[in-house]
């Protein structure tokens, strides 16, 4: 099982003071799958995304990525061996342009190293020219490319939520965390942007997302994993999951 | 650039518009010299004396110039706060003077020391010791980068504060490398001149290499600020932890922004101690010069290169201003005082029987053509501050004339001590109607 996973979070532990937000927290992310992870307001599911992604420190556990240990890493690191992650509120970069912040999104942009910008001037040209051709390439598939150059700060909720996935599509990553890709996005938009999602997962990414909205996890992940307390309480296949005693005690409701 | 303003219309509608901000700032430049030019020639000045005296205006300007590029690439740029400006313009300025000048040993008259020497006397070429200021000033930036920069803005902002004030009491008591509180003297100048003139010729060349040194540093740092790495910079002004997300090792760009900013604030310093042919650790240095950069980049348009060296051509032209007033104004008033008298009673007449004609025009005021222009005028609400700020100015205008009767050079005072609260009232000013700076940092479009 482990070496097939692509993410294997092994006794995860984090706590804020007397919070107790990931508990010992095990669980696995099969390549190529949408994996969907619930559990109610306060369960730890967007603190683990944030160690998983290397912005907060676990106080104890492993964490793997396809066969490299992450925990401990530092954000940008745990980016360039291919796992991205987005935010549950848009951390747009304000007063950038749309295109300006998926053209920083992209890995190894020659012209982000200062002695290039001396040395290497044919390289940067060639480097900026191609990424901004993908970024629109991008901004195409999530339908904003009318909205490339204004600024990021301009945009409705929505439109923030579609720029953050944009943003995770141009680093090329194997494995995004989306923390709830739709909340706030409209019925019409969510059904496009899990297509989208479903069609990148054909092409061989692994999505791995926090989401309330039950439609898009019971049609749309293969895979649902169950948070309460910070730890995992349940998992399987959505039908399963969904009739799960302890699940609809603690999240689903009677 | 400026279509934002105008409540979000697209780019593109803005076309080739005369671009106000600038030609709004060049004129308030303007007008500041040529009031100091007046005052010189109503007072009698010698027109070679009036010449040095916009000369050193010139040079300081671009001195503060030169930092504000500093500060806007640490804070305008990056989102940096550095409160310690003032230090690394003392180590620009003092590395520069201790490589450039003679030696100068202790002197010692009657066995008392009178002059406790400095450092160095190196006599080293002028660029060797920019350079040297340069590496110096950059070097102590990534020194206190690399705890500070680590803490939240706020904290990097008191690092700084006390690294600054910690180098002034330095180079006060530092007595064998910096000549204490007397400082380093005999700084020569790029030419020495032997003339009645050097005054004169030495303002000139001055202004001319430093000139030269703020354009080439305008383009360097445009073409490295505008570029994908320039980007980096923004970004994590805009949101460190989304920048670091999204790949990017954000600590290595503020070290280089911060290092970068600090080098360019040491050349300042030793451009500082040319001009002036000596440093010592007085008000040159003090707290003062890294609020006055602060306004500068804050007025000129933080984030816009261009912007912060027209905000320290403005904000340092007032100060010069306030000083060229203060020598000039009495002189020159001396003997027109009844003339000014007689002009404010000629304004205020004008003024009365004017605002009596617009109150009645109003009533009546036709819907085209130069009517629609006053009722434009008037909606704005331009009519009411504009005849507070009129009726305020006159009272004041009053208030000098029996000042200046009473107690001559009361104007020339009055002007100099309370210049900071009028660069004050207009920061406060420029914050509500204007807060991005007059030249704002553009959208960059890209294609």
């Amino acid at each position: 099982m482990a070496s097939e996973s692509i993410l294997r979070v092994n006794a995860v532990d984090k706590a804020f003071g007397g919070i107790h937000a990931v508990d010992r927290c095990s669980l696995t992310v099969l390549p190529q799958s949408i994996t969907g992870l619930i559990g109610p307001n306060g369960a730890g599911k967007s603190t683990l995304f944030n160690i998983i992604a290397g912005l907060y420190r676990p106080d104890g556990g492993e964490i793997w990525f396809d066969g490299t240990r992450i925990d401990g890493l530092p954000p940008y690191e745990i980016v360039h061996l291919g796992l991205t992650k987005t935010w549950q509120i848009p951390h747009e970069l304000r007063n950038l342009t749309v295109l300006e912040n998926l053209v920083l999104a992209a890995k190894g942009n020659s012209g982000e190293r200062l002695l290039n910008l001396f040395f290497r001037p044919r390289q940067v040209k060639r480097d900026e020219k191609q990424w901004r051709a993908r970024a629109r390439e991008v901004l195409k598939l999530t339908q904003l490319d009318g909205l490339a150059n204004e600024h990021a700060r301009t945009l409705s909720g929505g439109q923030k939520k579609l720029l953050e996935l944009s943003r995770a599509l141009m680093s090329d990553p194997a494995l995004v965390l989306l923390d709830e890709p739709v909340a706030g996005v409209n019925p019409a938009l969510t059904g496009s942007l899990m297509d989208l999602i479903e069609k990148l997962r054909q092409g061989g990414r692994t999505f791995f997302l926090i989401e309330h909205d039950m439609n898009v996890v019971m049609n749309r992940c293969d895979w649902v994993i169950v948070m309460h307390q910070g730890r995992r309480i349940a998992e399987g296949r959505p039908e399963m999951v969904k009739t799960d005693p302890v699940v609809i005690e603690s999240y689903l409701g009677g | 650039m400026a279509s934002t303003s105008s409540g979000g219309i697209p780019n593109q509608a803005a076309g080739r518009k005369l671009p106000w901000s600038e030609v709004i700032a060049f004129v308030a430049i303007a007008v500041i010299v040529l009031a100091g030019v007046l005052a010189g020639v109503l007072a009698g000045a010698s027109p070679q004396g009036i010449l040095t005296n916009v000369g050193f205006y010139a040079s300081i300007a671009i001195i503060f110039a030169v930092l504000a590029l500093g500060f806007n690439l640490q804070w305008g740029y990056t989102g940096l706060f550095n409160a310690g400006i003032a230090g690394f313009y003392l180590i620009g300025a003092y590395t520069m003077a201790i490589a450039i000048t003679a030696p100068s040993p202790p002197i010692v008259i009657g066995g008392i020391p009178v002059y406790p020497g400095h450092l160095g006397g190196y006599s080293l070429p002028l660029a060797v010791g920019a350079i040297l200021a340069m590496l110096a000033a950059g070097g102590a930036a990534v020194i206190i980068a690399l705890p500070a920069l680590r803490l939240r803005a706020d904290y990097l902002a008191i690092a700084t504060l006390a690294f600054a004030s910690i180098l002034q009491i330095l180079a006060n008591n530092l007595q064998s490398v910096t000549g204490g509180a007397i400082g380093i003297t005999g700084i020569p100048k790029p030419i020495t001149f032997v003339s009645a003139n050097a005054p004169f010729l030495n303002a000139i060349t001055i202004v001319g290499i430093g000139s030269a040194i703020l354009l080439l540093f305008l383009l360097l740092l445009q073409f490295m600020a505008e570029s994908p790495w320039g980007r980096v910079l923004r970004a994590v002004r805009e949101d460190e932890e989304a920048t670091m997300a999204l790949g990017k090792n954000t600590f290595n760009y503020k070290l280089q922004a911060f290092a970068l900013g600090g080098a360019l604030m040491g050349l300042a310093g030793a451009l500082f101690a040319v001009t002036l042919g000596y440093v010592s650790p007085s008000s040159s240095f003090a707290p003062a010069v890294t609020f006055s950069v602060w306004v500068m980049v804050i007025v000129g348009g933080s984030g816009n290169n261009r912007g912060v060296i027209v905000g320290a051509f403005l904000i340092y032209g007032l100060e010069w201003l306030s000083v060229q007033l203060k020598d000039y104004v009495p002189i020159a008033l001396a003997a027109g005082l009844p003339t000014i008298r007689l002009l404010l009673i000629v304004v205020g007449l004008i003024a009365v029987i004017a605002a009596g004609v617009f109150v009645l025009f109003s009533r009546y005021m036709p819907t085209r053509g130069w009517g629609r222009v006053l009722r434009k005028i008037q909606e704005r609400g331009w009519v009411r501050n504009g005849t507070i700020g009129a009726f305020a100015l006159y009272g004041l205008g009053w208030v000098f004339v029996f000042l200046e009767q009473y107690k001559p050079g009361a104007i020339g005072d009055t002007i100099f001590y309370t210049r900071l609260m009028f660069i004050g009232v207009l920061l406060i000013i420029l914050i509500i109607y204007r807060p991005e700076g007059i030249l704002r940092e553009h959208k960059r479009v890209l294609r």
